[in-house]
């Protein structure tokens, strides 16, 4: 019996299963083909293309290489170049850094809504999460419109002698960085709220009876309790502040670009697939690699739990 | 009295974060009624800019095509989603920690890596076998798989929220399977389907980068319109189209509230 290719490698043998996995294959088929056809081949297609040499018109070629690494590290036809380089070191200084502000944000904001009344509590969650429901595109553009010369923050920049006379504060890294908090600030708020809401603060009452101060009795009653739901927020804010392109490409300019520009730019005006793939790939690998990092942190806090984040 | 102190301060911190979170929306649509072409001073309240957006046809267009893409895709991710939902559940004894990962990777994808390489691979398709070119096909392709792991999620939640004994009783009572569905799982599946296809809708209608490298030039979306216009040079129309998006998501939102208040009494 010879039956047609299928993408699905099981499937061609259900003659032979059982109607409990045939009928699991028919219910989860389509969208199992769907996702492997339209998602997993074009990334390992793209993998590809990362060792494959660049053509004459920007295609990707036989034979397989590392130049698109090599040129990804500052490698080009005219010597070394540190552009490449520093694009991928700004990404990852602006992801520690927004990362970084927007707990030092979350943190009180979520203790606020956990201690105010519960009636007011989703308000205050709902406050919180509606402007990240606008199109990203728009919220870029209020603060381009914020930013830009002659508005109350740039003249205030220019008293204080930030910038100089008719400047706006954007393009610039600080644009960006502002950008990225304002993208990413609820999927802080969000977890560290759950992990506030469940905090026991028998424990908090305790390390002020003996003596601790304020700072310490957080650190050693309150900061434990919340880990959980930083480090949810934390793989929920960094793995897409990594591979942003809407924020740096309007708020940011040639001076402020992240991976995710060089890698669009490369696929679009640059026309070096090669150089965009390789890039693509470095966000790929970065991406799983926080994952993992974080599962494993989070299996070995809750004791060897399966956490599902 | 200290406490009342830190009290008060972080009071004072949730409203200035809520000022810089609603203060860049505020701007748009304060300046959407500006008499004068400027987004630094106000010289008066007028309706210009929505007048000369009810004749702007490239906007109506991309209005179009918005929901075009988001209705067909919503639909087709909806059935497929609903099926791997369904087909998780009622498998749940076996080992699937495949189809997790599988259905897993579209959420945690970075976008731009998303759409790149669907772009790659749509256009080397094209050039080999001359379909697959850059159009809103591409797009529906593109937006169906990034949704159907919601919708999937969603269903799946609501069948492990049920009584399992209740798929047992409808099967005693000799449903065939057809009935089964017609009666049992689709009326009790309603509101999480409901629920599916406008999140699926609302996230097609949010994404900008997936779309803008699968669209061709015909088929811009709003947010790839308003793309353009911000990177031609910013007319005050984009703060008047920006204005009617961030009211849709703020009666999105007040009806959200008014659901949840519903549901709790």
């Amino acid at each position: 019996m010879s039956k047609p290719e299928s993408p699905y490698p099981l499937a061609a043998h259900s003659g032979s299963l059982s109607p409990d996995t045939r009928h699991l294959l028919w219910s989860v088929a389509p969208g199992v083909i769907w996702i492997v056809v339209f998602l997993v081949l074009p990334s390992l297609y793209l993998i590809g293309v990362a060792f494959m040499t660049n053509g004459p018109y920007g295609q990707p070629q036989m034979p397989l290489t590392l130049d698109a690494f090599s040129q990804l590290a500052g490698f080009g036809f005219l010597g070394w170049s540190p552009g490449n380089l520093y694009t991928l070191l700004r990404s990852l200084w602006q992801t520690l850094l927004a990362t970084g502000l927007v707990i030092l944000v979350a943190y009180p904001l979520a203790y606020r809504i956990s201690i105010s009344r519960e009636k007011w509590r989703a308000l205050m969650l709902l406050a919180v999460v509606v402007p990240s429901w606008t199109n990203q595109v728009i919220r870029a553009f209020g603060w381009m419109n914020l930013l830009s010369p002659g508005t109350p923050l740039a003249e205030l920049a220019q008293f204080f002698g930030l910038i100089g006379p008719n400047m706006g504060l954007y393009p610039s890294n600080f644009a960006v960085t502002l950008g990225l908090i304002y993208n990413f600030l609820p999927f802080m708020v969000l977890p560290l709220y759950a992990a506030f809401e469940k905090l026991d603060y028998a424990l908090v009452e305790a390390a002020r009876d003996l003596y601790a101060s304020p700072l310490r009795a957080f650190w050693l009653a309150v900061f434990p309790q919340t880990l959980p739901g930083l480090l949810a927020g934390t793989v929920l804010v960094s793995i897409p502040a990594f591979g942003m392109y809407v924020v740096p490409e309007l708020l940011g300019g040639g001076r402020a670009m992240m991976l995710g520009n060089l890698v669009a730019s490369q696929f679009a005006g640059g026309s070096n697939w090669p150089l965009g793939a390789a890039g693509a790939l470095i966000m790929l690998l970065a991406t799983f690699g926080g994952l993992f990092a974080m599962r494993r942190i989070g299996k070995r806090l809750s004791g060897g739990e399966e956490v599902v984040i | 009295m200290k406490r009342g102190a830190f009290h008060r301060s972080l009071t004072l911190f949730w409203w200035v974060v809520m000022a810089f979170l609603y203060l860049p929306l505020a701007v748009i649509v304060f300046y959407s009624f500006n008499s004068a072409n400027s987004s630094a001073y106000f010289a008066g309240f007028s309706l210009r800019w929505y007048d000369k957006l009810i004749h702007n046809d490239q906007l109506l267009d991309a209005l179009g095509n918005t929901l075009v893409l988001g209705i067909t895709s919503s639909l087709l991710a909806l059935v497929i989603g609903t099926l791997i939902g369904y087909g998780m559940y009622r498998h749940r004894a076996r080992k699937l920690g495949w189809l997790i990962v599988l259905i897993y990777l579209p959420i945690v994808m970075p976008d731009i890596v998303f759409g790149i390489s669907e772009m790659a691979f749509f256009i080397s398709i094209d050039r080999q076998f001359g379909i697959l070119g850059p159009s809103l096909l591409t797009m529906i392709i593109a937006h169906v798989t990034f949704q159907i792991p919601f919708v999937a999620l969603i269903v799946y939640s609501r069948f492990v929220g049920l009584d399992p004994t209740l798929f047992e009783a409808a099967k005693d009572l000799y449903a065939s399977p057809f009935q089964r569905a017609r009666f049992f799982l689709l009326p009790t599946l309603k509101p999480s389907l409901i629920a599916a296809f406008f999140l699926s809708f609302t996230l097609s209608v949010d994404d900008f980068v997936i779309s803008f490298f699968n669209a061709g030039p015909e088929n811009a979306t709003l947010p790839i319109y308003i793309w353009g216009a911000i990177r031609r040079g910013v007319s005050p129309e984009i703060n008047a189209i920006a204005t009617l998006m961030i009211g849709a998501v703020l009666i999105a939102a007040i009806l959200s509230l008014l659901f949840n208040r519903q549901k709790q009494h």
